[in-house]
């Protein structure tokens, strides 16, 4: 290789080489021991090493031809959305089929599979009502674990003091969690970007430090306990705690703790198919048009006659309302529930699936709260690496795919293929509006 | 008496202000810059904790014992060192990311916090470290029993956070760096077509930001003498706030914001509850932002149709 | 119905089949549960640091029966959602026979329905809430004190040895330390005490000067906290900073060697007292218990005594039979010569008269026993 391209090449491995000495050297290399420290700079000269051979690595496979196309595919951002043309098939047999899978999966996976399978599903729920608010309607919200939380201490606390069984709280629950959508969207209705985002952040702050100071009603710290589900009266226990029968006395068969999990998982599949079906239907409907079309331009859809009120306000109330859904199946999946499941740790990893999505994308909010449920559990193998690797994965992944893993395709308004266009969907704001 | 607790209070807050203030700098300069929260900032000002204790260690060992040398040499090192990682981080996450949505680098910077917390942990270990008292004693109004004091500590981060406070501006306002950066906060675009090299600036912004957690880290540590990997997560937050409270973007606005926030916490929790303070707080900022939705000295953003 | 129950039953015998072979046993698995990231990190490793220097001991002399045991790590960082996976995934992917953990109480709560249910013999070594064991679980066992025995001690301590009446009680706003807390106030106001003053601080600050000044002005004589090294250590100093002259008492979670760097050095902890339990080190007969330590380099800190005896009761359990119900049995009928002292359990699972003794510091910040 010619030496005017080794040159930089060495020049640039020197600098790595000292910047990450200076910073593995102090933190790797000398460890604190009380007052005194303990001299493990080799760690930090090998860290250091390894970094760089790294950095040489890249800047190797970037000057062969094939790691200049990679670069360029990688700089290649491609700004902007693709509309769909409206005459796409929908691939309904591969959404039948992803379907049965999903009901059958029960049948092959374990408890242990199962409860993060579960656990994928709750986070897909919380990602498809923060797409609401962050992806479709552009408003960025950093406490939306407020909502989850809502949902959760609904059915534990609703269950200790009405008698709140699973079902009322899976209908209340999106009605109250709405409800606190609505209470957290006026203030913040005249707000923008950032400040919007440490209001929110406050208001999911404010909850989870009521919920834990709150001692006499919550439970605070210690949490509050959730009654197993039941089936028309059936319960999940060895034995019946609510006053009915248990499941498996009722059919005869023996007990297994399997059973409530089979039984979170399919009504939870069928709720998440169901909220799938109508953030996709609200895409299409004039309301989710003009989420959108906020998300784009405020100003001009404000002089367009567009009531940005009613769009915030039902864009965070319709998020709010899903979030409360996820609440209600954590707290029944746990079995107890208490404020340290909620921090603004959760918010941050719920903006985190909607971004790694791709703002908007449904399906990318699917792949990415799989991908970032599933994640950590495959990384139990590396103990406390775990959460160090979870970070650089965070990062990596974010580089690669700056737009996140799914591209979003924006819905046609209307099929392009006839010739006449209908009323034009403006106009039909201005109806719901 | 009570005019001593009071006094007391008063002095609590604007010390633990201060500090939130030297913090929140770090927000608000890369905000006006970049327009993005730095969630990441935190946990540098908790690395910094770290080389703070890890110098002060080291220059033990080699037996310097004079406290203003100690301290004034582990200031220079910290910052030094933390300022190093301010720009790695900026190279590493958010260079890459420039151009793209405004969201990506908000989840590259919580991959970031997430990964320094966890690097600290493995290298340091999970327990709690400490620093022996550098300077004790105190200032003592009133009488012996009855009396409001201040610490030659506290008295210290005042001062230092003065003067940190008057460099930076210095810096911003009359060098061409600091014209450069402002140009660059007013508009990107257009300082990059004037010959400014933005790329250079946006470093120099995460260089500073870095650098003053530093100061902020380095006085914590000192006057608290305790820290673990985790301290990011909370000031992280308050900074934070005390950031939008000011408005952020705004220099003079974060070390308002920071001390109104101190003194907000000292004297709810004095008065009223200690557990409700974060609610009360936190409430009164969602209440101020909604009268004055750009904070208090925050310049409303131009929008452009 | 019954052809549902059928395919669930064929499905279960089915992966039975499948998984048997994989899973046939050499090794006894425990797992060892706890947070070995997150907050808590520092606690964890403790444990688990113990449960290894015991078992590797184990190991070398033969193992249970002729079996060597395996440990399993399961990080929760102290989160009930990962607490739920870590318990499952213990119970279906690696197959432990018994559960040493989990840590926090919160944790612990939500997995122990998980052990219940698969008939998993469970043993925390340091989820003090009462809660854990009142919800009579036949599998789970405490190897640690209760809230409220402790809470009983301190308070009786603070009132009669201590003689002091102005209470300032404080907590982390924590299961541990609220739980705490509110167990020694509702000791003293049996006794007639109302406390002074009753405050939660948030966890991971470190300014606590307002509330200081506080309890200066309540002018109370005492405080009692409860709760843990980076919140009590910064408290400690700044009272000692701001002149307010009070006796500082606090639970099993001080016995830690932290607490004196995190104080700012030996002289804050004048007057600092809290209660453990009676320092095995000192204890002649448990020349083997450090030996263990020594050999695996482990620092003797509270929770690896804790995760050191919390082993040996299990792995004696385990060594009693196959079966839950027999280990269970053993456990309730049996004492274990143990490195935190002779302990038995009562039927609920908590150790019968868990001893408490009270330790203060000399000026280098040793502890030293209260007489």
């Amino acid at each position: 290789m010619q030496t005017n391209r080794l040159l930089p090449l060495f020049k640039q491995a020197l600098l790595t080489f000292t910047v990450s000495l200076i910073l593995f050297g102090p933190i790797s290399g000398l460890v604190l021991e009380g007052f005194s420290f303990r001299n493990e700079l080799t760690r930090a000269v090998v860290l250091a090493a390894i970094v760089t051979a790294g950095r040489v690595a890249i800047s190797l496979v970037q000057m062969t031809s094939l790691g200049q196309a990679l670069t360029r595919r990688m700089a290649d951002s491609g700004v902007g959305v693709t509309v769909m043309t409206g005459t796409e098939k929908s691939p309904v047999l591969i959404l039948a089929l992803l379907f049965v899978a999903g009901l059958s999966l029960p049948f092959f996976a374990d408890k242990y599979f199962l409860g993060i399978a579960i656990l994928a599903l709750i986070y897909c729920l919380l990602g498809l009502g923060l797409n609401i608010v962050v992806g479709l309607a552009g408003l960025l919200d950093l406490g939306f674990v407020a909502f989850y939380a809502v949902g959760a201490y609904l059915l534990a606390l609703g269950s200790q003091y009405l008698g709140l069984g699973f079902w009322g709280a899976l209908i209340i629950a999106p009605l109250l969690a709405g409800l606190f959508g609505m209470v957290l969207a006026f203030p913040v209705l005249k707000m923008h970007g950032d400040y919007l985002a440490i209001v929110t952040l406050g208001f999911g702050e404010i909850i989870r430090l009521v919920l834990n100071n709150w001692l006499d009603f919550t439970g605070g710290p210690n949490g509050a306990p959730v009654p197993a589900p039941t089936v028309f009266g059936l319960e999940f226990t060895r034995t019946a705690k609510q006053g009915g029968v248990s499941i498996h006395d009722y059919l005869g068969i023996p007990y297994s703790a399997d059973y409530k999990f089979w039984f979170i998982y399919l009504v939870l599949f069928l709720v998440v198919c169901l909220v799938i079906y109508a953030v996709e239907r609200l895409r299409v409907m004039p309301l989710g048009r003009m989420w959108e079309a906020l998300r784009e331009d405020e100003i001009a859809c404000r002089s367009l006659g567009v009531n940005h009120v009613f769009t915030k306000l039902t864009a965070f109330m319709l998020g709010a309302s899903t979030g409360g859904l996820a609440g209600v199946f954590f707290a029944v999946h746990q079995g107890f529930v208490n404020p340290t499941s909620f921090t603004f740790f959760e918010s941050a990893l719920i903006l985190a699936i909607v971004v790694l999505g791709g703002l908007g994308s449904t399906v990318g909010v699917i792949a990415a709260a799989l991908v970032l449920t599933i994640l950590p559990e495959l990384l139990r193998d590396f103990a406390e690496y775990r959460v160090l690797i979870f970070g650089v994965l965070m990062v990596v992944m974010m580089i690669w795919k700056p737009r996140g893993l799914v591209r979003i395709k924006r819905p046609a308004f209307f099929p392009s293929t006839t010739t006449d266009a209908g009323p034009l969907p403006l106009t039909a704001k201005a109806e719901v509006a | 008496m009570d005019v001593y607790i009071l006094l007391q209070q008063l002095f609590n807050g604007i010390t633990l202000g201060t500090i939130y203030g030297l913090i929140a700098v770090g927000y608000t300069m890369v905000y006006g810059v970049i327009r993005m929260i730095n969630f990441a900032h935190g946990d540098v000002y908790m690395v910094s904790a770290y080389i703070a204790a890890i110098t002060l260690a080291v220059l033990t060992f080699f037996g310097i014992q004079s406290a203003p040398f100690a301290l004034i040499s582990v200031l220079v090192i910290t910052c030094a060192v933390t300022a190093v990682y301010g720009w790695a981080i900026e190279r590493v996450a958010y260079r890459p990311l420039r151009g793209s949505t405004k969201l990506a680098p908000l989840i590259s910077a919580i991959g970031i916090s997430l990964m320094l917390q966890s690097y600290v942990q493995i290298s340091q270990g999970a327990r709690d470290q400490g620093v022996p008292t550098l300077i004790s004693g105190a200032f003592r109004f009133g009488d012996g029993v009855h009396f409001a004091q201040i610490t030659y500590m506290q008295t210290v981060i005042l001062f230092a956070s003065l003067i940190a406070m008057g460099i930076l501006t210095y810096v911003i306002n009359y060098t061409r760096i600091g014209r450069e950066c402002r140009a660059t906060q007013q508009n990107i675009r257009m300082s990059a077509v004037l010959g400014v090299n933005t790329d250079r600036i946006i470093s120099t912004v995460f260089v500073i930001g870095a650098a003053t957690a530093a100061v902020g880290g380095v006085l914590v540590t000192f006057n608290y003498g305790s820290f673990n990997f985790f301290i990011g997560f909370v000031m992280g937050i308050k900074a934070f706030t005390a950031a939008v409270l000011g408005g952020i973007g705004s220099l003079p606005g974060a070390v308002l914001g920071g001390i109104l926030l101190g003194l907000t916490e000292a004297l709810f929790a004095g008065y009223v509850s200690t557990d409700y303070k974060d609610v009360f707080a936190f409430a009164l900022l969602i209440t101020l932002l909604f009268f004055r939705p750009y904070g208090l000295l925050g310049r409303p953003e131009i929008q452009k149709v | 119905m019954t052809s549902i129950s059928k395919l669930f039953a064929a499905t279960a015998i089915a992966s039975a089949l499948l998984l048997a072979p994989a899973f046939a046993a050499e090794t006894i698995k425990i797992g060892v549960a706890g947070p070995y990231t997150g907050a808590n990190a520092t606690f964890g490793e403790q444990v688990f640091n113990g449960v290894s220097a015991y078992v590797n001991d184990v190991n070398a002399s033969g193992g249970i029966n002729g079996k060597q045991i395996e440990l399993v790590k399961g990080d929760d960082a102290c989160e009930p959602k990962q607490a739920v996976a870590v318990a499952n995934r213990f119970v279906d992917q690696d197959k432990v026979q018994a559960v040493i953990g989990h840590f926090c109480s919160s944790s612990t709560i939500p997995a122990s329905e998980i052990y219940n249910d698969a008939g998993i013999l469970e043993m925390t070594p340091s989820s003090t809430n009462p809660a854990v064991t009142d919800r009579g679980f036949d599998n789970l066992f405490r190897g640690c004190g209760r809230d409220d025995q402790q809470a009983v001690v301190a308070g009786g301590f603070i009132l009669d040895t201590l003689k002091r009446d102005k209470i300032a009680l404080i907590h982390d706003k924590d299961t541990y330390g609220q739980g705490l807390v509110d167990a020694v106030k509702k000791t003293i106001e049996a006794r007639g005490i109302t406390p002074v003053l009753y405050e939660g601080l948030t966890r991971g600050e470190r300014d606590f000067n307002a509330l200081v000044t506080k309890i200066k002005s309540t002018g109370a004589n005492a405080v009692y906290f409860g709760g843990l090294i980076p919140e009590g250590g910064p408290l400690i100093r700044q009272l000692k900073e701001q002149g307010v002259d009070v006796v500082f008492v606090s639970g099993d979670s001080f016995a830690q060697a932290e607490l004196v760097a995190a104080a700012g050095g030996g002289a804050n902890l004048k007057d600092v007292y809290y209660s453990a339990t009676p320092d095995p080190l000192a204890d002649p007969a448990t020349k083997n218990v450090q030996d263990a330590l020594t050999k695996a380099n482990v620092t003797p800190a509270n929770y690896v005594l804790y995760g050191y005896a919390n082993a040996q009761a299990v792995v004696a359990a385990l060594k009693a039979g196959e079966d839950l119900k027999a280990q269970a049995d053993w456990l309730r009928t049996n004492t274990v010569d143990s490195a935190i002292g002779k302990i038995t359990w009562d039927e609920k699972g908590d150790i019968k008269d868990f001893k408490f003794v009270f330790y203060t510091f000399d000026d280098k910040g040793t502890p030293a026993l209260v007489n």
